[in-house]
């Protein structure tokens, strides 16, 4: 790899991840949720692997968690699914309700659905970043 | 109280996931969560079966707006019986020792996915509790990580990938068709549309439900599967996963497609006929235990397809009856293909009986519900039809139980320790299912009542007047 596009893929990481936050952000007024979200992030991470390489990137990010991202963003979104049932609502009911007041934060309005997207965000970065480095690696054991 | 099965199982398959499944705790743990999920199925089950269906519309959204979870009498009887075919299967997996730090947590999600699916009142979200269980199907078919495994694993998971996808496909066709993804409001509108319109998408949901089930022409992945996995494993394919297909026939065909399943009937019967043949004719000719099974349920699964050819409530219920009592007998003796000792003996034997269907055993009363069925659509060749599958596989049956417990096998080097007796605890759990396949065949009015109340959800449209 030449050293541009080194360089390239260093500086398109953090902006991928901006977008992929503004997608998930935007989703509740716009197109965009977790799962696109996730996407594009690991898209981000995808990009390392392939241009910097796999060992460099595992030191660059914590891509050892990925794991552990995954099983706690299922976490957080069963809860969020199965939490409303224990004081008698339907699944997956999301607080404040409909017509009552929200706290705001900027432009963003902090419902519960917000953390399921979230919990949805992790589960899907968690595992394509574990496939995505588990490829890696079984390639760069096996050189062809 | 609909919940409840699905939050435990899921709740502990992703707890589950992060312990390691090989220590006894962990998979003891597992088990005491199955029996939980499975104990409040049957609670709902008592609420459903006696009282009206079941149904919460996640978010309180007006239902046809949110999603719907829905629990009638046909989805409860399918749950029921899958999520105990895979209690049978963990208890005897942990009895006998896991081998996989994965294996109770894929069991939980597995359990997830079929609960799931059957408790569902969404198109949509049947596919996606249907990809739930059918990914931890892919791994835990690769349960071993033996070389046969891996290979049984790649052919199962390319060739149902393929399945979902046209799944997918006729899912996305039907919501392009009716603009409704809830089942309700699918079989509400389609009758308005022109049947030229629905036929293809109802072709794909016969051919997704097909390749699942291991029908006829689409059995060529069956085979190399049940006979590569472990038992348990093959027991949880054939007895738990394999009942998505017979599900998703009837949700489909026969609740949302009853015009399209009328006028293919010949069609279904043609190819239940070939299955049943096939199926028989292969077993026949193979002479290891588990290949005989494999294509015994390929003929097997050729009955449920005969039963849905001949339609009408008669000929569902007793498809929904021969499906429940195949699922034992298949958990039954893929369970016991490597055991030993003369109780397993029996036990194999049972299921031998009832998978040809004689009484006692509970084949006999799915057998005569099929009889009954068929003398119902008035035709003498099904009637011969059945009766000559039946007498094929009672004595391809007959064969393998005789060369797997009645002949001695040689020993390798003279050591009479392969002829110990397997240990009695996993032995139990055999001997318990063939209890109860006896039971349900001495006393059949429950389930007889099950199935025709199971068979009661669905549209009472004849076949006749559908022609």
């Amino acid at each position: 790899m030449t050293i541009m596009s080194r360089h390239v893929a260093r500086l398109l990481l953090a902006p991928t991840w901006m977008v992929a936050l503004a997608v998930m952000i935007k989703g509740y007024a716009d197109t965009g949720d977790g799962f696109s979200a996730g996407i594009i992030a690991s898209l981000g991470v995808l990009l390392q692997y392939l241009v910097v390489g796999t060992r460099e990137t595992t030191q660059l990010l914590p891509v050892r968690y990925a794991r552990e991202a995954a099983q706690f963003g299922l976490l957080i979104a069963l809860l969020v699914t199965f939490i409303p049932v224990l004081w008698g609502d339907p699944i997956l009911t999301h607080y404040p309700r409909p017509g009552e007041s929200v706290t705001h934060l900027g432009t963003l309005e902090l419902l519960t659905a917000v953390l399921f997207d979230v919990g949805v965000f992790l589960l899907v970065l968690g595992v394509a970043t574990g496939v995505i480095d588990l490829i890696a690696r079984s390639r760069e054991r096996r050189p062809t | 109280m609909l919940v409840l099965p699905l939050a435990i199982c899921w709740f502990s398959a992703v707890g589950l996931a992060i312990l390691d499944g090989r220590r006894p705790t962990v998979a003891w743990t597992a088990v005491g969560a199955l029996t939980a999920a499975f104990a409040s199925i049957i609670v709902l089950a008592t609420d459903v079966i006696s009282g009206q269906p079941q149904q919460v519309v996640a978010g309180g959204w007006l239902p046809g707006v949110g999603i719907v979870l829905r629990a009638d009498a046909l989805g409860i009887l399918f749950a029921i019986v899958s999520l105990g075919v895979l209690l049978a299967a963990l208890l005897f997996e942990t009895l006998g020792g896991v081998r996989s730090r994965s294996f109770p947590s894929l069991v939980m999600f597995l359990a997830t996915g079929l609960t799931g699916l059957f408790l569902t009142g969404d198109a949509f979200n049947f596919y996606v509790f249907f990809e739930i269980s059918m990914i931890a199907s892919y791994v835990l078919t690769a349960y071993g990580e033996e070389r046969r495994q891996l290979r049984a694993a790649a052919i199962f998971a390319v060739v149902n990938l393929l399945g979902s996808v046209l799944f997918l496909i006729a899912i996305a066709a039907l919501y392009h068709i009716t603009g409704r993804l809830d089942l309700f409001g699918i079989g509400a509108r389609i009758t308005e549309v022109p049947s030229r319109t629905v036929v293809l998408s109802a072709a794909l949901v016969f051919v997704a439900f097909s390749v699942k089930l291991g029908l006829f022409p689409f059995h060529f992945w069956l085979a190399a599967v049940y006979t590569g996995t472990r038992p348990a494993v093959a027991a949880i394919l054939s007895g738990a996963v394999a009942n998505i297909g017979a599900y998703g026939l009837l949700r489909f065909g026969a609740e949302l497609l009853p015009r399209e399943l009328g006028f293919s009937s010949p069609a279904l019967l043609v190819i239940g006929s070939a299955s049943i043949l096939y199926g028989g004719l292969q077993a026949l000719s193979r002479n290891t235990l588990p290949e005989v099974l494999a294509y015994s349920s390929i003929g097997q699964a050729g009955y449920i397809l005969l039963a849905l050819g001949i339609g009408e409530q008669v000929g569902y219920s007793a498809a929904v009856l021969f499906a429940i009592v195949n699922s034992l007998n298949k958990g039954l003796l893929f369970l016991s293909e490597n055991l030993r000792g003369w109780l397993v003996g029996a036990a194999f034997a049972v299921g031998g009986f009832s998978v040809a269907g004689v009484p006692p055993a509970a084949g006999f009363v799915s057998k005569a519900a099929l009889f009954r069925a068929g003398i119902a659509e008035g035709s003498v060749l099904l009637i011969i039809l059945i009766f000559l599958g039946g007498a094929l596989s009672f004595i391809y049956m007959l064969r393998s139980y005789q060369r797997r417990f009645w002949v001695p096998e040689a020993p390798p080097d003279g050591q009479p320790a392969a002829h110990g007796s397997s240990p009695l605890r996993v032995r139990a759990i055999v001997v318990a299912l063939a209890l109860l396949v006896i039971a349900l065949g001495v006393w059949p009015e429950p389930l007889l009542a099950l199935s025709r109340d199971a068979a009661a959800v669905l549209p009472p449209v004849s076949v006749e007047s559908a022609r």
